[in-house]
């Protein structure tokens, strides 16, 4: 089912970052490629958090790595800013689920954080714009010491920096937060809508939590079955800023996570 | 059983590079032989070697030689496996012998086994029971070292197992220490295999005790480039037969282990 | 031998007096006559011995040849392996067409190669050189090789995500991410050196520690023949350490990471 994204219909193109349209893709599988994904249709405004939130095996990492450039898609195009992408697109970073595997466990927090921003910029604007995003995730106390040092909760926040140094219009997030602690992804979850606030970066967030994909999202994508496939995409009115309790226990939350919820049983099913 | 040894041959050929991957070894064969076609003092030709093999095997000097330096292989391979494996289990047991023993053991170990042979030469003569004594103390090392490491590191949780189900110390022994060192000790064959042949070869250059080392020495010095060659490619080939059978020994030892990660 | 607790030190008390035990009845079985053996020296007369040797300044003159050898092999080895191994480990193509060779030399024993040493640079030190540095490669470049094909994919994806050119993502990860592999290569590849540099002078160049052995052995002088054993043992160990403290000296995080991590 292929389903044009959003409400906003007719809302002025400048503000669409990210365009696919009838994307498949199909992945090599050692009895012949496999489909993955089918006839994804989804649109990224400008300055919104976009979640997408589905079961397990259908696809959403994909789905992120595809607008990460790191897949390319079979079927169908992927446009940032209507020019179609080829590769890692600019100003687009992503953030993955196993930190430790992503962070450069050899170089100090700082250093870590610097990557995106060596060779391109003058030192002395490397190490401003190192310290705003380590203030930003509240790391500052830590810039000398190495991520295999810290928590997974404090090591994920400087992934977070490190992609948010180079200053994106738009943030990927693979289940950045589906490894940690209960306690921790909340915290992170609010620091992460904090950041945003100040950043006013666009994210595009993949979880397999309903709830977490409520929270956060201005819009929730619901993607379901093998090959993956969009289902609905589910306008988020709550009021911001969130709120861990209030928000949590408003009539509205629980409404939408029960269409949520319904929307994915539903197609499973079917 | 047999069927094990099969399905063990199936997984090593699955596990092996692509035979592609020779091209390099083939190509220098062949420009080697293209660019010197005939006998030389240093470079002879691949072509040579093969004649030299044959003239080698003709004159039985090559099938008495290989023999020679099998026998002496396998009869030493075995010997360190049996004390390597009976000591380390010892010592691995008693954690104040490990510990008196282990400045020892350490020292034993940084020793290169290629000088044990003038010392053993010295000590006991130049003949068979030196070299096998060599070849012993060469293999020794890594066999006894692991499976000493092996038995400590049991699972205490196992220990308590064999005392819950009340063992005997010969159960526990054959049901638990020595299952569990199996792993440790097959690697610790694995690292003395190449360590034997070695010291094997050494000996017989060293000493002209036969074998094919004392044959390579001796074609060296009569300056017969091709025998040296040929030989070369004959030892190479042992030593990775060797290590092939052994691994397919091993998979079907450890086929009731789970995969190694 | 000390053992390390944390940051204090404990003295191996059971087994520093098993090596004086050990020293004690071998000195007195000799002495008493309770144990016949020709040449079996006494641990005083080795030590005597070992007095001589660095008395007349012999023991310095085989020492130095052997540990230039060593150094000058390892080092050609390292250079050589970790070249190959990073080439191999950062092409599939290059693998797939080279790794089935690899396979089949690695378990060549270098020692098959002091006779065509022998052949091709009679009694020398080049013969002794290519005896070590032929061998001594193969640890560098597996270990090197591995190490490269066993970064995580995430670390190539996260040079990919901020755009890093081929040469950044060389330099800035995958050579650091190697880096823990390529020195347990170097570490292997070192004891493998002396080794190889000692066969190397038993059969082919005389000179260096090998020789001696040999050569004390054939003038019957047993004492020194144990002497020069112990010295090698005791290179081996200083050459060991050296490696693992400069490793420590120069990449102070690689040795935090892995005391970490052991």
């Amino acid at each position: 089912m292929t389903v044009a994204c959003d409400a906003r219909q007719g809302a002025p193109i400048p503000d669409l970052v990210f365009s696919c349209r009838d994307v498949s893709v199909a992945l090599p599988h050692k009895d012949g490629p496999r489909r993955v994904l089918e006839g994804i249709s989804l649109d990224l405004f400008r300055g919104e958090v976009l979640t997408i939130v589905g079961p397990s095996g259908t696809g959403k990492t994909t789905l992120i790595r595809l607008l990460a450039g790191l897949t390319r898609s079979t079927r169908g195009t992927v446009t940032v800013n209507d020019r179609p992408i080829d590769g890692p697109p600019d100003g687009v970073v992503i953030v993955f689920q196993d930190y430790s595997h992503a962070l450069l466990q050899w170089r100090t927090v700082a250093r870590n954080v610097a990557l995106g921003l060596e060779g391109r910029l003058p030192r002395g604007e490397i190490h401003e714009r190192v310290g705003e995003a380590l203030r930003l995730v509240r790391l500052s106390a830590h810039a000398d010491d190495h991520p295999w040092q810290l928590s997974g909760g404090m090591q994920q926040r400087l992934q977070i920096a490190r992609a948010l140094a180079v200053r994106p219009a738009v943030l990927l997030m693979d289940e950045p937060f589906g490894a940690l602690d209960a306690m921790t992804k909340a915290a992170l979850q609010d620091e992460l809508l904090r950041v945003r606030e100040q950043t006013k970066s666009s994210v595009v967030f993949v979880t397999h939590d309903i709830e977490e994909a409520v929270y956060l999202g201005d819009r929730v994508a619901v993607i379901t079955g093998t090959p993956g496939r969009i289902g609905q995409i589910v306008d988020v009115d709550l009021p911001k800023p969130r709120d861990q309790i209030v928000t949590r226990q408003l009539p509205r939350f629980l409404e939408l996570r029960y269409r949520l919820h319904h929307a994915i049983g539903q197609t499973e099913h079917a | 059983m047999r069927q094990q040894i099969l399905k063990q041959l199936d997984l090593v050929r699955a596990s092996l590079p692509p035979l592609r991957g020779l091209l390099p070894l083939v190509l220098l064969l062949i420009v080697w032989q293209l660019i010197q076609s005939g006998p030389s003092p240093y470079f002879p030709a691949p072509s040579q070697w093969w004649t030299a093999a044959r003239s080698l095997y003709a004159r039985d000097h090559l099938v008495a030689a290989f023999g020679d330096t099998t026998w002496t292989f396998l009869q030493g391979l075995a010997l360190a496996i049996i004390i390597g494996a009976a000591l380390g289990i010892l010592i691995g047991v008693s954690t104040f012998a490990a510990r008196a023993l282990a400045p020892l053991l350490e020292f034993m170990r940084a020793i290169p086994p290629p000088v044990t042979v003038p010392v053993a030469s010295l000590l006991i003569g130049y003949n068979a029971s030196m070299k096998l004594t060599v070849v012993v103390l060469a293999g020794l090392w890594p066999i006894l070292l692991n499976a000493a490491a092996a038995v400590r590191q049991i699972d205490p949780l196992l220990l308590d197992v064999a005392r819950a189900f009340r063992l005997t110390p010969m159960e526990r022994l054959r049901r638990i220490v020595i299952p569990s060192v199996i792993p440790s000790l097959l690697t610790g064959i694995r690292v003395a295999i190449p360590l034997a042949i070695v010291i094997t070869l050494l000996v017989e250059m060293l000493t002209s005790l036969p074998g094919i080392g004392a044959l390579m020495i001796r074609s060296q010095r009569n300056f017969q480039s091709s025998e040296v060659y040929a030989l070369l490619v004959l030892v190479g080939l042992f030593g990775f037969v060797v290590n092939d059978v052994f691994a397919i020994v091993e998979g079907v030892i450890m086929r009731r282990w789970p995969p190694r990660a | 031998m000390p053992e390390r607790r944390g940051n204090r030190t404990r003295i191996n008390w059971p087994g520093l007096a098993t090596i004086a035990l050990v020293l004690a009845l071998w000195e007195i079985a000799l002495r008493a006559g309770l144990a016949q053996y020709q040449n079996l020296p006494t641990p005083s007369a080795i030590a005597r011995g070992l007095a001589e040797i660095a008395g007349s300044g012999q023991l310095y003159e085989d020492a130095a040849h052997t540990l230039w050898s060593v150094l000058v092999g390892w080092a050609a080895a390292v250079a050589a392996g970790v070249v190959l191994g990073l080439l191999l480990g950062a092409s599939p193509t290059l693998r797939r067409y080279s790794l089935a060779s690899i396979e089949v030399l690695r378990p060549m024993p270098g020692i098959a190669f002091v006779p065509v040493g022998l052949l091709l640079f009679g009694f020398s030190l080049q013969m002794e050189l290519m005896v070590i540095i032929l061998p001594a490669l193969w640890p560098v470049l597996v270990n090197t090789m591995d190490a490269v094909t066993g970064v995580h994919a995430r670390l190539f994806e996260v040079g990919q995500t901020f755009r890093l050119s081929r040469a950044e993502t060389l330099r800035k990860i995958i050579l650091p991410a190697a880096l823990p592999g390529v020195l347990v290569g170097a570490r292997l590849s070192m004891t493998l050196a002396l080794v190889l540099a000692v066969v190397a002078e038993m059969v082919g160049n005389p000179s260096g520690l090998g020789y001696a052995v040999v050569r004390e052995q054939q003038a019957m002088r047993p004492e020194l023949v144990f002497a020069y054993v112990a010295v090698i043992g005791a290179l081996g160990m200083i050459l060991n350490a050296a490696l693992t403290g400069a490793v420590a000296f120069v990449f102070p995080t690689i040795s935090g990471r892995l005391r970490e991590v052991a």
